[in-house]
């Protein structure tokens, strides 16, 4: 092996070092390149140079290859999205599928249907002006599978019966039905409170629905104190309010035109006075300011005591948003209490069973787990009222309702209050009547390619967690291939 | 667009940006000042009332921001600087004053290190 370098003088054997005074022997061989010491005898003849080479006085031996950026191609895209047509569309509900079959057994929902024991497991459509009400409280989200059939139709389920036929008694005695809806992702829950909106819309009772509660605390509505509220100050959040005005309004239009008011309202922005229909005190709030006196003065005519009204709903969607400390601040920089949000505070009040509907109602909430936060307090008391709603066979002890872990310190007093007295409904699982009734109905639409027969209704029954009626939907319908 | 303390915003510029614009005004004292107005974290500039706008500008004018917090900086360089200590040379020299290499990864004291400091 030869070395590279000259062992004698440290120096580079090449023309390089020559030219930089090195001394070089008359006999050292002369090398073919300059980083090789093969002799020069022992290379090939070179070969004869062209004219290009040689007009070059510096070699470069290693040029990098030259880059280039290809110039993308700009094709027209045509126009951007305006502001807010990407979330109109991802918001966008569509509620009927015209490729799909109609179905001839499916009827009309009526007053009774939903509170009918024997319709237990049968399928409903919703009639058009009920789609539009619902529409505008926003029962229907994006997510649900309405979009695939030829007409909004929903499954009468056990608990749906059982929901309604407590509004139905609640209303008999003038009293409030206070329903929690609890169960696990996608088993049903708004499907649920969609429901029993439907039930008290058919039956002629006044509704009005938070469909989310995250908007009420998230830090993304306007909000003010309310003047003259100390220990605790209160907040109004007037955007808000004047949106939930109007849906109030256009779901309730009927109903609110032959209401009349039983009091004079001087502090609105325009003034109302006696025997006045609701519908006009309603249209008084035509400005995010004022909005809050309005629905506080609609509020106070809804729920005025003596007077014929009709029963209300009150529904909300994502109970554990609202029992959380909320994104807003205070003047002095703390964290505002949902429950100091004057909006929840009046669902709150309302759920805790403080507040007296004139001719009997309902407060539901629908908790939800995809998206809401974890309030251990929420968990706690919903568990216990579960222990305590067990009905206990004679001779046998109840069960303990399970307590407060002494070693944990996210509880939330204020959350347990509010859910002290509420009764708690598991929507979880359908039975295998029901699933069958469901997948027949899905076959009839053209949507599930097979014989509905009982090996089939078993196998998505068992696919779908055993009758989690989204997880069923995700075996069967979504995950379709044709 | 909206005039904030003499400054002029786009409509859509979030409130709480809008408020950081201002040299000495960082995040925390955004959030401060919004809450203490009752704005809401994501609300946007031009959804404030001209009342709101206005009362944000006088609590801006009495807030050390701008050419007064620039002011009591370079005034600290000066002092530096005209007691002749190491760190007063370095920022005259445009160099990393607290021990840093100089070799590279200077870019950010040389920019910024200078007795009449602008950022």
């Amino acid at each position: 092996m030869s070395a590279s370098n000259c062992l004698r003088c440290l120096g580079r054997p090449s023309v390089a070092g020559a030219s930089r005074g090195v001394v070089v022997p008359v006999f050292a061989p002369r090398t073919a390149a300059p980083f090789s010491t093969t002799a020069v005898q022992n290379a090939l003849p070179a070969k004869p140079k062209s004219a290009e080479h040689q007009d070059r006085s510096v070699r470069v031996y290693r040029a990098g290859r030259k880059m280039t950026i290809k110039k993308k191609n700009t094709q027209d895209r045509g126009k951007p999205p305006l502001p807010g047509e990407r979330k109109a569309f991802r918001k966008k509900i569509v509620l009927s599928n015209d490729n799909a079959f109609p179905v001839p057994w499916v009827t009309e929902m009526e007053a009774s249907s939903l509170s009918n024991e024997n319709k237990v497991g049968s399928i409903v459509s919703l009639p058009p002006a009920l789609q539009d009400q619902l529409r505008a409280t926003e029962a229907f989200q994006p997510t649900q599978t309405w979009g695939l059939f030829r007409k909004p139709s929903t499954l009468i389920r056990k608990e749906t019966v059982g929901l309604t036929g407590k509004m139905e008694k609640a209303v008999e005695n003038k009293q409030t039905a206070r329903i929690v809806l609890a169960g696990e992702k996608i088993s049903g829950k708004s499907t649920m409170l969609l429901q029993a909106q439907s039930h008290a819309y058919l039956n002629n009772w006044i509704v009005i629905h938070f469909p989310d509660a995250q908007e009420l605390t998230n830090g993304s509505t306007e909000y003010a104190p309310i003047p003259n509220t100390e220990n605790p100050t209160l907040y109004m959040q007037q955007n808000y309010c004047l949106k939930l005005l109007q849906s109030i309004k256009k779901a309730n239009e009927k109903i609110l035109a032959k209401l009349l008011s039983v009091s004079n309202h001087n502090e609105l922005p325009q003034n109302i006075t006696v025997n006045q229909p609701l519908l006009s005190l309603i249209n008084a709030a035509k400005e995010a300011e004022g909005a809050w006196s309005v629905f506080q003065a609609l509020w106070s005519e809804l729920n005025a005591q003596g007077v014929n009204r009709p029963p209300i709903l009150l529904s909300m969607d994502n109970l554990p948003h609202i029992m959380k400390m909320s994104e807003y601040r205070s003047a002095s920089f703390d964290k505002i209490h949902s429950h100091d949000l004057s909006l929840v505070r009046l669902f709150t009040e309302a759920l805790a069973g403080n507040t007296r509907f004139p001719s009997g109602g309902a407060v539901i909430a629908a908790t939800n787990r995809n998206n809401g936060p974890r309030i251990p307090s929420m968990e706690l008391a919903l568990k216990q009222r579960l222990a305590e709603q067990i009905k206990v066979v004679e001779g046998e002890e109840a069960p303990e309702p399970p307590v407060r872990d002494p070693y944990f310190k996210g509880y939330d007093d204020r959350v347990e209050k509010v859910l002290k007295t509420v009764e708690v409904i598991e929507v979880n699982k359908i039975g295998k009547r029901e699933a069958r009734s469901l997948m027949e109905y899905w076959a009839a639409s053209g949507l599930l390619r097979t014989t509905v027969d009982e090996q089939v209704v078993s196998e998505k029954w068992t696919l779908g967690g055993c009758g989690v009626l989204g997880e069923m939907e995700r075996a069967a319908l979504l995950t379709m291939k044709i | 667009m909206v005039s904030l303390f003499g400054v002029n915003f786009h409509e859509a510029k979030l409130v709480q940006k809008a408020l950081q614009h201002f040299y000495a005004l960082g995040s925390q004292t955004a959030t401060r000042i919004m809450a203490k107005h009752s704005i809401h974290p994501r609300a946007k500039i031009g959804t404030l009332s001209p009342k709101t706008v206005t009362a944000l500008t006088a609590e801006l004018s009495t807030m050390v921001i701008e050419s007064d917090a620039r002011k009591i900086i370079q005034d600290n360089i000066k002092r530096l600087r005209d007691m002749g200590t190491y760190r007063g040379r370095r920022h005259a020299m445009n160099l990393p004053v607290r021990g840093q290499r100089t070799r590279n990864q200077n870019k950010t004291a040389i920019k910024l290190n200078r007795v009449e400091r602008k950022g």
